[in-house]
């Protein structure tokens, strides 16, 4: 009876052995074949550049003749729409790259970017010994880490140094902790992709039209928040009973700070931002959780949740779900960025055509003090792989979308529109039509770029809402592209962002995950959210918080702290 | 005559109300993702759809639909699903078959059983399942969807359960009539057992017809996609690292519409097939079969 | 030989489905061996570094390890359990509906959860279940029970997710106890009602008991999932409220394993959930043959 199991038990593993074996064995000719020299993809002509320059004259040209190859990989946004028969790999800015700039672009591989796809497909590929690409640009953090870690990507602070224009220059010096994240030993690998500022600060957006019917001023403290959010539910103006108001849509399912919805600015109000490093007093880095500051905060957090004024189950929502009640017409105040006036504000007016929202700055504390967590000027890296023959193409191309499509001056080449029956069109009398008015549909060309997004100045952005915002007509591209796509009251959203940009905290922490951060961080965050709601919700009492901070220090968070400023020190 | 009497009569109508219920339990939820699919976006976000739609639209199915790629998925879907299906069938017929021999007619069939249980339970994870896929130049080939999962070890033993309950006697007999294994399995155990082999055919067919994953990762064309693959692609993911959202694209940042709408078209095959299986789950196949 | 003479066909039938275990479960198990590894996709099998138990040790040295691995135990064993009984329960019930167009339609509409992402349904529950008017809870309210904070009360949390599982999947297993039902001998029966037997009683000695070798089949296969607990669905429906009974192995070794990518670590877990799981069929498999001389498989 029992020999029977047994012998299947030996079968199973002898097959599971042998198999291993001979699985070990290609496995082994694979990676050894990763790790020696493999051959990049085909370039032509120019000779490639040493980080010093061996030859007096730079290989940099403007344009190449004859061209020479890039390779890369694509992860497409599933959004992306395709014209006339193209793909990813063989489009109108893959042609507009080979004529203009003499660079052709090779695609070793794509994948539709849905549920994380690119991040499983590289390491997929990296796993499998595929070559990695000449010029890759990384979204995800700690995937960027991750390859910054192989050492196969060049030193490309050195590169941008060398080639980059003053415009690209100018650009990256708007934030010279822009690096980093990227630097390794002195080194920095790989270029910071700049992104608009501001993007995700937040401020609150609240219905005027309840505060017209009520009579009431835009709150500019705390207190008077509490007014007002008081009266939005006793007294709600659109007739609305209180148990159906959510006068403050706020959410914490998994954070205290995220892109919309949170409740970091409260604690701002006190003094700090929870979930990020900040400066402390001293000087050095600390965690915004474990600031005593945080204990009103969330006092504050309880009261109004007993009285109604945050949703009754706050702890269950996530950012999505804050939205509900406002594009319902039932929420009086939503925290956010300056796009929501897009969306998700622009449906409310559906259901309730009255609806008016309008941007308020962050309220002020008790002391006077307000916070609010601060945006990083880069949306991911650009990497270079050290086997790259051309990499000095690359900033042919970078250098040419930062004079070109950063910011078009007025009557330039790119002012209407990139690519004529894409992202714009003309009309039987010359005159530009965009959006649906685009035969054939517009396409976001944006994202066919090499380097995600193309070329964006972080304050480009802004200083064209703040002209809108004063009532200007729009002249420059960038101008008329943020009316044309953005919510009628985006340009007075940066004005309201512009108007406090002291209050503004930014992670200080950019760095790679320290080691007791890849052990602990879990566990420290899962207390942290825990104690937070056991005290909100009532369970726990306001000193539970003294107790957390202690297990916090003592069980990782001292640790951390320090390998932080470590860090932090070393970027000075 | 049992179901006459009125004990049992009084038991029936609380059974069948009972179960009514429960399906009425099923059945609301869904009716709700239906009126949701067909509701327009800011009703949808506002959560204000009850159970019927609110501003009726048909925007979310079109955006899914008007996709070139949306019918060369449906194709390739439905390929996958009825060669992966019959695959899967085949496979398992023949395995279950001669797994449910006792070990005096198969002397190893334990050892075959567990070496089969333990794929079920053992697992190199993704990365080493990737390396073999590339390795034997599967990828980006139809066939990885459809010959990786040839091999459905549950299914198998499900069936092979059932084909032990078919009664000795007629194996006997057939072979007293000289006919092979093959013409055992072929001619008298696969047409007695059609409810399992329905169920068999039922599940795999779900299975390969919602399979988005492998399409996903093993296949770069977009054109090549089965539909659950494509399906997941119509919803952007969201990303508010970067922002050059244009005001067209924010609406399609509502996923609830679509995740509706894709549900329903996810469903759909299996809800036209289903009725013509549960034809075979119908009893005493096996009467007169056999002669006490 | 003179039985391979003899057993040939069978070991020929068994043919297609060994080759293909070999080549896609088999070859890429060797895997497994990235749970004693410090594994990084750059440098492959062959350069990760050893680091032998490690992976293990900070499995287990975690402050909640314990803790976690207990809510997937306990969350993973009642939903073995009910979603067991449930389906094995309503198959018989409803084979007593005779009314053919009945019978099918109910079979078709228990079905059809089954469709339903998570995604979807954790949003629905949220609002069925909310403290705030949701339906549930009014419904409560109106036989004078208070509130109950089903997806935010550590306890109630376990409660829902068996409960909403259950429900999404009983139409589907229901579907194999059918199948079940169908091969019974109706002679049977009518021996039975020949000999006054009452439905009840017919129930009792030949429905179940014909039923309860799928039932053993499909339980102890189903033990292959001891440790998971439902990662999907959790996923979705968890929140900080209720980490500490609500915390499984798979959203925890989510959070930090497969979001950085850490293989090796996601592989040892794997690799103990799966010694757990085979120790538990080994021992169901005995014990079915020991004391019902029944083979599971």
């Amino acid at each position: 009876m029992n020999a029977i199991t047994n012998k299947g038990w030996k079968a199973s593993l002898s097959i599971a052995l042998i198999a291993s074996l001979l699985a070990a064995c290609s496995g082994n000719n694979n990676n050894d074949a990763s790790s020696s020299s493999a051959a990049p993809a085909a370039s032509t002509s120019a000779s490639p550049v040493a980080s010093d320059s061996a030859e007096p004259a730079s290989a940099y040209k403007d344009k190449y003749d004859p061209p020479v190859e890039i390779t890369t990989v694509w992860g497409v946004d599933p959004a992306l729409k395709f014209k006339n028969g193209e793909s990813i790999e063989n489009n109108v800015q893959t042609r507009w790259a080979l004529d203009t700039l003499g660079i052709k672009i090779k695609s070793l591989w794509s994948v539709t970017d849905t549920n994380n796809a690119f991040v499983t497909k590289m390491r997929l590929s990296m796993s499998s010994g595929q070559d990695m690409p000449d010029v890759v640009t990384i979204g995800d953090e700690q995937l960027a880490q991750d390859l910054i870690d192989t050492g196969m990507f060049a030193d490309a602070g050195e590169l941008f140094d060398q080639y980059a224009n003053d415009t690209w220059k100018k650009a990256m010096e708007l934030d010279p902790g822009v690096w980093n994240p990227y630097i390794r030993d002195g080194k920095r690998i790989g270029i910071p992709v700049l992104d608009y500022a501001y993007n995700h600060d937040y401020l609150l957006w609240v219905r005027q039209d309840w505060l017209d019917k009520l009579q009431l001023k835009a709150p500019t403290t705390l207190a008077e928040l509490e007014t007002v959010m008081d009266a939005f539910k006793n007294n709600n103006p659109d007739g609305l009973s209180p148990d159906k108001v959510v006068p403050l849509s706020i959410g914490f399912k998994t954070t205290m700070n995220t892109w919309m919805g949170d409740p970091s600015w409260i604690f701002g109000a006190f003094g700090t931002i929870p979930g990020q490093w900040n400066v402390g007093a001293d000087g050095n880095l600390e965690w915004g959780s474990i600031n005593p500051a945080i204990k009103q905060g969330l006092d504050t957090l309880k009261q109004w949740r007993d009285k109604g004024y945050i949703p009754a189950e706050a702890a269950l929502w996530d950012e999505n779900k804050t939205a509900e009640p406002a594009v319902a017409g039932t929420a009086g105040i939503i925290p956010g960025p300056y796009w929501m006036s897009g969306w998700p504000l622009l449906d409310t007016a559906k259901n309730v055509p009255s609806a008016v929202w309008k941007p308020i700055a962050i309220p002020t504390g008790p002391e006077g003090k307000a916070g609010r967590h601060g945006t990083r000027f880069t949306s991911g890296v650009t990497l270079i792989n050290k086997k790259m023959k051309n990499p000095e193409a690359v900033f042919t191309y970078q250098n040419y979308l930062f004079d070109h499509l950063a910011d078009p001056a007025v009557g330039s080449d790119w002012d209407l529109g990139v690519f004529k029956g894409y992202d714009y069109d003309l009309d039987a009398s010359g005159n530009p039509v965009y959006l649906d008015k685009i035969p054939g549909g517009e396409v976001n060309i944006n994202r066919y770029w090499l380097v995600k997004d193309g070329a964006r100045i972080p304050d480009a952005q802004m200083k064209a809402l703040l002209n809108l915002a004063d009532g200007k007509e729009p002249t420059t591209r960038l101008e008329k592209e943020v009316k044309n796509n953005y919510g009628p009251e985006t340009p007075a959203a940066a004005k309201v962002l512009l108007a406090q940009p002291n209050i503004s905290l930014t992670n200080m922490f950019t760095g790679p995950a320290t080691p007791t951060m890849q052990s602990k961080l879990d566990y420290l965050k899962k207390i942290e959210l825990q104690t937070f709601n056991e005290i909100i919700y009532g369970k726990k009492g306001l000193d539970e918080f003294d107790k957390f901070v202690a297990d916090w220090k003592s069980g990782g968070g001292d640790a951390m702290t320090k390998e932080v400023n470590e860090w932090y020190a070393s970027t000075k | 005559m049992y179901h006459k009497t009125t004990p049992y009569r009084i038991f029936s109508v609380f059974n069948t109300t009972f179960l009514l219920i429960l399906a009425l339990a099923c059945i609301i939820p869904l009716i709700h993702v239906f009126a949701v699919s067909f509701s327009a976006k800011s009703a949808a976000d506002a959560n204000i759809v009850g159970l019927w739609p609110v501003n009726f639209t048909v925007e979310a199915y079109k955006k899914t639909i008007n996709n070139p790629i949306f019918l060369g998925s449906l194709w390739i879907a439905a390929k996958r699903t009825i060669i992966g299906t019959f695959v899967i069938l085949f496979v398992a017929s023949l395995a279950a078959y001669a797994l449910s021999k006792e070990k005096e007619q198969f002397k190893g069939r334990s050892v075959y059983a567990w070496v089969f249980v333990f794929t079920m339970i053992f697992n190199g994870g993704l990365v080493p399942f990737y390396i073999v896929i590339q390795k034997l130049h599967l990828m980006d080939s139809f066939w990885v969807l459809v010959l990786p999962g040839a091999v459905n070890v549950w299914l198998t033993i499900l069936l092979m359960n059932f084909f032990r309950g078919i009664p000795k006697e007629l194996e006997e007999a057939a072979m007293i009539d000289g006919a092979s294994q093959f013409g055992i399995l072929f001619r008298i155990f696969l047409p007695l057992s059609l409810p399992a082999l329905a169920t068999l055919g039922l599940f795999a067919m779900v299975w390969h017809w919602n399979s988005w994953f492998d399409g996903l990762i093993y296949i770069s064309h977009k054109e090549d996609y089965p539909l659950a693959t494509y399906l997941q692609t119509v919803i952007i993911t969201r990303d508010f690292s970067s922002l050059s959202f244009s005001q067209a694209e924010f609406d399609l940042l509502s996923q609830k519409t679509l995740n509706s709408a894709q549900i329903f078209i996810g469903a759909l095959p299996i809800l036209i097939v289903y009725p013509f299986l549960q034809k075979f789950f119908v009893k005493g196949l096996v009467i007169g079969s056999v002669k006490e | 030989m003179r039985t391979l003479r003899r057993n040939w066909p069978f070991h020929l039938m068994v043919l297609p489905a060994l080759l293909f275990l070999i080549v896609f479960n088999y070859v890429p198990m060797a895997g497994i061996t990235m749970a004693f590894m410090d594994y990084k996709p750059w440098l492959g099998f062959s350069k990760s570094p050893w680091i032998g138990l490690d992976h293990f040790r900070a499995l287990f040295e975690r402050e909640d390890s314990i803790q976690v691995i207990w809510n997937t135990f306990i969350i993973a064993v009642l939903k073995i359990i009910f979603n067991l009984v449930v389906p094995f329960t309503f198959a018989i019930l409803l084979n007593e509906v005779r009314k053919r167009f009945l019978n099918r339609s109910i079979q078709t509409l228990v079905y059809l959860p089954h469709f339903l992402s998570w995604v979807i349904l954790g949003g629905i529950l949220v609002n069925f279940l909310s403290t705030d008017g949701g339906f549930v809870n009014r419904m409560l309210g109106y036989i004078g029970l208070g509130p109950v904070f089903f997806l935010g009360d550590g306890n109630w949390f376990r409660f829902t997710v068996v409960v909403s599982e259950v429900w999404k999947e009983f139409g589907y297993s229901t579907i194999v106890f059918l199948a079940a039902l169908a091969g019974i001998n109706p002679a049977l029966y009518e021996a039975a009602e020949v000999d006054g037997a009452s439905r009840w009683k017919q129930t009792r000695y030949i429905t179940i008991p014909s039923l309860m070798p799928i039932a053993v089949v499909v339980g102890t296969l189903s033990l292959g999932n001891i440790l998971n607990a439902g990662f999907d669905q959790i996923f979705n429906l968890y929140n900080s409220l209720v980490m500490d009974k609500g915390d499984i192995i798979d959203t925890f070794v989510y959070r930090t394993a497969i979001i950085e990518g850490d293989f090796g670590f996601a592989t040892a877990v794997g690799l103990f959930k799966s010694v757990i799981s085979m120790i538990l069929i080994v021992i169901s498999y005995r014990l079915a043959y020991r004391w019902a001389n029944y083979r599971v498989f």
